[in-house]
């Protein structure tokens, strides 16, 4: 197991570096230059070039990063010299994750609500309209389902705020918004493997000893149910803890996600890649938890992840 | 069942408060004391520094936080600020400025002289990164210090005391006084401003201001608060105790902003706005000093043969044009904007001179047939290359149609993001390329010196002698008369006989603005807003 752990600890480094060396030449394909804006002059752009060292051969460039990468020292911000992206990303990272922790808790909390009483729910009406209710949610797009809670809830009823993140109320838009889809993905999920679960033998014979309904939900069947869930909500709480690029934008909040378009439309190069180096650690990191979360709840999945640890000997 | 569903709910809306309340900052705008106004801004980029790369932070903030040595007023006066008077030799190449004694930075202590130098020589280092170093190139030896080929004391600029400024210019520039509203021409303090990296211009304690606000707190990426300064020498003609200036990525956030309750002013929004708040009083229209319009490549046959650069022009309905784009355009048929005053006659510049040509189909076809293209006929597909703004989208599309029917000639389409645009235009690697300014500073030289043959903003291979030496000679005529004939003179040769570029239109900014808020103004420069003498 842990042979097995740190074999996915180098492939996660041996991905991130190669991220950042295909992001690398990417970003100076992009035609435009980051001092280039309305106003400056084209002697005063060479110049400031050539301080930043963007005058160089690319390749010498690309080493030089490397080795700062290495140090831990991401660079400053083009647009802005007084800021290291280690800073930016410190002050953008932490409201980011509040609102994807927020989200995930709603939609990992309604989302396992709706699909249990979708499951054990008798009556039929209620089952369908859990069912429904999910379909539209997950085929709505976040940018449609945002604009328009902001255009009924701020705009029109003002019953919340439109921009910013400066009060609890803020959270409230963007949170659902956010949360739509992947509530709607768990009810399924927890819905479609409780059922099949609760049709299982060892339910039956718990009915028979005389267990309660809830108590057989809770302590057994959904145990098992949870799994394919699990699966879902790793990939799930990396998208939500790296910032939605949309969500933040509509919302003006001032996340991970906003500075990455902000980064890219101002051509900063530094900061777009700091951000992708950050964005692709979170994301190794998170899938590597979760991998290892599985396989510790459970016991086929961490015989398997032994066995490919000692096939690797 | 019921219970432990509410039980579920319960825990759900603990949790959520939980992880909330450790992540929200304290409202700008909630403690409500003293008149305040909050104000929506583009998204936070650049510093604040004056010497550093300015962007939209800094002059959203400059306009209510700094004095320059003087600015004009509406009808074209002198109204000053930080100095109290000046003096020009008859040449126009030494200018004397007497700053004002009793004027204080918000500490209490005395802006001097050194102040405004010390933007100056940093501006000058290439590693502060100004966009407006070029600006003081008027300056003797200041293009030489900038390129490393001379020391900073040999700087034309003179401190002999603290309250008096003298800038000795290396030719004659009779624009000077227009230049001064510039970032690299206003003060940093000395004691506190020392490089743009430090990160001083965005600390309140370190970033002093000169003028009516100062900085009292500033929340990367969310907003940044100004409150009445004190200390200013002109503070009882200030109402406002407080400006909250917040940061929005695109203008549709803004108006919703506006729409919420959540700003009282929201500028720069889009024509739609426009219809939808018709008649209604939150609606402020007010006119950009700002002329769009298209370059032609004259190294790309042929548009190198002014019939054709004339035919284009003359089969373009600009009036269609802008009713299909938008409410927020008008025709120009000129490079310098159509708003922009002429100081010494308080009317609009392009208003004194006749227009420089008429559109006419018919005789656009006759053109285009003496160049050897009868009804287009062998004209080679040309590329128009253009942003990925809704605006420039929808003005290429009409361009494209009129000129297939007018002319039967054909145009391909070719929009790039805004950064790739810019870049294609400065490599010349264009056929026809859209372009926008927005004036600098209150003279038409901001736009005429543009097609100078050794201009950076020449795109299109413009070399043309008389022209230039047209131009040149504006900028050391005293006589303000002659000069606005000669530089009438360089428009008439560029738009009217040459046709250089294609004018399109002139474009108004769109704004809702709180009716309670009154003694808003407009920059007679830039057409910008500023809220300094603003009350509510």
């Amino acid at each position: 197991m842990l042979r097995y752990t740190w074999k996915r600890i180098l492939t996660g480094i041996l991905s991130l570096f190669v991220l950042v060396t295909v992001t690398f030449f990417l970003v100076r394909l992009i035609p435009g230059s980051p001092f280039r804006q309305g106003g400056v002059s084209e002697q005063v752009v060479e110049t400031i070039e050539q301080e930043y060292g963007l005058n160089e051969p690319v390749l010498t460039q690309y080493f030089s990063y490397i080795g700062n990468v290495l140090r831990g020292d991401l660079g400053v911000s083009y647009q802005d010299p007084a800021t290291r992206v280690t800073e930016i990303i410190a002050r953008a990272w932490p409201v980011t994750a509040s609102i994807g922790i927020t989200a995930l808790a709603v939609s990992v909390l309604l989302g396992t609500g709706l699909g249990i009483l979708r499951a054990v729910t008798k009556r039929r009406f209620v089952r369908e309209l859990i069912s429904a209710g999910g379909m539209l949610a997950a085929g709505i797009p976040g940018f449609a389902a945002a604009i328009l809670l902001l255009l009924v809830f701020s705009v029109k009823l003002k019953w919340l705020p439109a921009s910013g993140l400066l009060s609890p109320a803020h959270y409230i838009l963007p949170v659902t918004a956010l949360s739509l889809y992947p509530a709607a993905m768990i009810a399924r999920l927890v819905g479609n493997t409780l059922d099949s679960e609760l049709q299982k033998d060892y339910v039956l014979f718990a009915r028979a000893k005389g267990i309660g309904k809830w108590q057989i939900i809770f302590t057994h069947a959904l145990k098992n149910a949870y799994l394919p869930v699990l699966n879902y909500i790793g990939p799930a709480s990396a998208s939500l803890l790296t910032g939605s690029f949309v969500i933040e934008s509509i919302f003006t909040i001032p996340g991970l996600g906003r500075e990455f378009v902000g980064s890219i439309t101002n051509r900063d190069y530094t900061l777009i890649l700091g951000l992708t180096v950050f964005m692709g650690a979170v994301v190794i990191i998170v899938n590597l938890l979760t991998d290892l979360l599985c396989a510790w709840l459970d016991p086929q999945t961490r015989r398997a992840y032994k066995k490919a640890g000692d096939s690797a000997k | 069942m019921r219970k432990k569903l509410t039980a579920v709910l319960l825990a759900l809306t603990l949790l959520c408060t939980g992880i909330l309340s450790g992540c929200v900052t304290a409202d700008p705008s909630a403690d409500g004391e003293g008149k305040e106004i909050t104000v929506a801004i583009s998204s936070d980029t650049g510093t604040m520094d004056p010497a550093g790369a300015i962007a939209l932070t800094y002059l959203a903030y400059s306009v209510s936080a700094l004095d320059e040595l003087l600015t004009y007023d509406e009808n074209g006066d002198i109204e000053y600020r930080a100095a109290e008077s000046y003096e020009v030799n008859d040449d126009s190449t030494v200018w004397t400025f007497h700053l004002r004694e009793d004027a204080l930075w918000s500490d209490g202590s005395p802006v001097t002289s050194a102040d405004f130098l010390n933007t100056i020589t940093r501006a000058l280092d290439p590693a502060s990164g100004s966009g407006y170093a070029n600006y003081l190139f008027p300056i003797e030896n200041a293009e030489a210090i900038y390129n490393g080929e001379a020391d900073m004391d040999t700087l034309g600029v003179e401190t002999p005391d603290d309250h008096t400024l003298i800038f000795h210019l290396a030719e004659p520039c009779v624009y000077f006084l227009d230049l001064l509203r510039l970032p690299v021409y206003t003060p940093s303090c000395s004691e506190h401003a020392d490089s743009v990296d430090s990160g001083w211009d965005r600390d309140p304690e370190t970033s002093l201001a000169n003028g009516p606000f100062r900085l009292a707190e500033y929340v990367p990426e969310q907003y940044f608060v100004l409150e009445k300064n004190e200390y200013y020498w002109n503070a009882d003609e200030i109402n406002l105790d407080t400006i909250t200036y917040r940061f929005f990525d695109d203008t549709q956030s803004m108006a919703n902003a506006y729409e919420a309750g959540e700003v009282d002013v929201a500028t720069s929004l889009s024509s739609t706005v426009m219809e939808a708040y018709e008649g209604a009083e939150d609606l402020f229209v007010t006119d950009q000093i700002a002329t769009r319009y298209i370059y032609m490549n004259l190294n790309v046959e042929p548009l190198n043969d002014v019939r054709v650069r004339e035919a284009i022009n003359l089969a373009i309905n600009r009036e269609e044009l802008c009713q299909i784009v938008g409410s927020d355009t008008e025709p120009t048929y000129n490079l310098v904007a159509k708003y922009m005053k002429d100081k010494t006659t308080g009317e609009y510049f392009v208003d004194e001179a006749e227009q420089p040509f008429e559109e006419n189909v018919e005789r656009a076809r006759e053109l285009l047939a003496e160049a050897g293209y009868p009804n287009g006929e062998g004209f080679p597909e040309l590329t128009y290359n253009y942003p990925t703004l809704e605006m420039d989208s929808d003005t290429a599309q009409v361009i494209q149609e009129q000129l297939k029917e007018n002319l039967n000639i054909t145009i391909n389409l070719e929009a790039q993001e805004l950064q790739a645009n810019y870049s294609t235009r400065y490599a010349g690697d264009f056929d026809l390329c859209r372009m926008n300014w927005t004036a600098d500073f209150a003279d038409p030289y901001t736009y005429l010196s543009m097609l100078l043959s050794n201009s950076t903003y020449n795109c299109s291979g413009i070399n043309d002698s008389e022209y230039d030496s047209i131009v040149n000679a504006s900028s050391s005529e005293a006589d303000s008369v002659k000069r606005s004939e000669l530089l009438h003179q360089a428009e008439q040769l560029a738009v009217g006989e040459q046709f250089y570029i294609i004018p399109l239109y002139a474009m108004k900014s769109v704004n809702l603005v709180n009716p309670d808020i009154t003694g808003i103004r407009q920059i007679p420069a830039s057409g910008a807003l500023e809220y300094r003498y603003a009350d509510i």
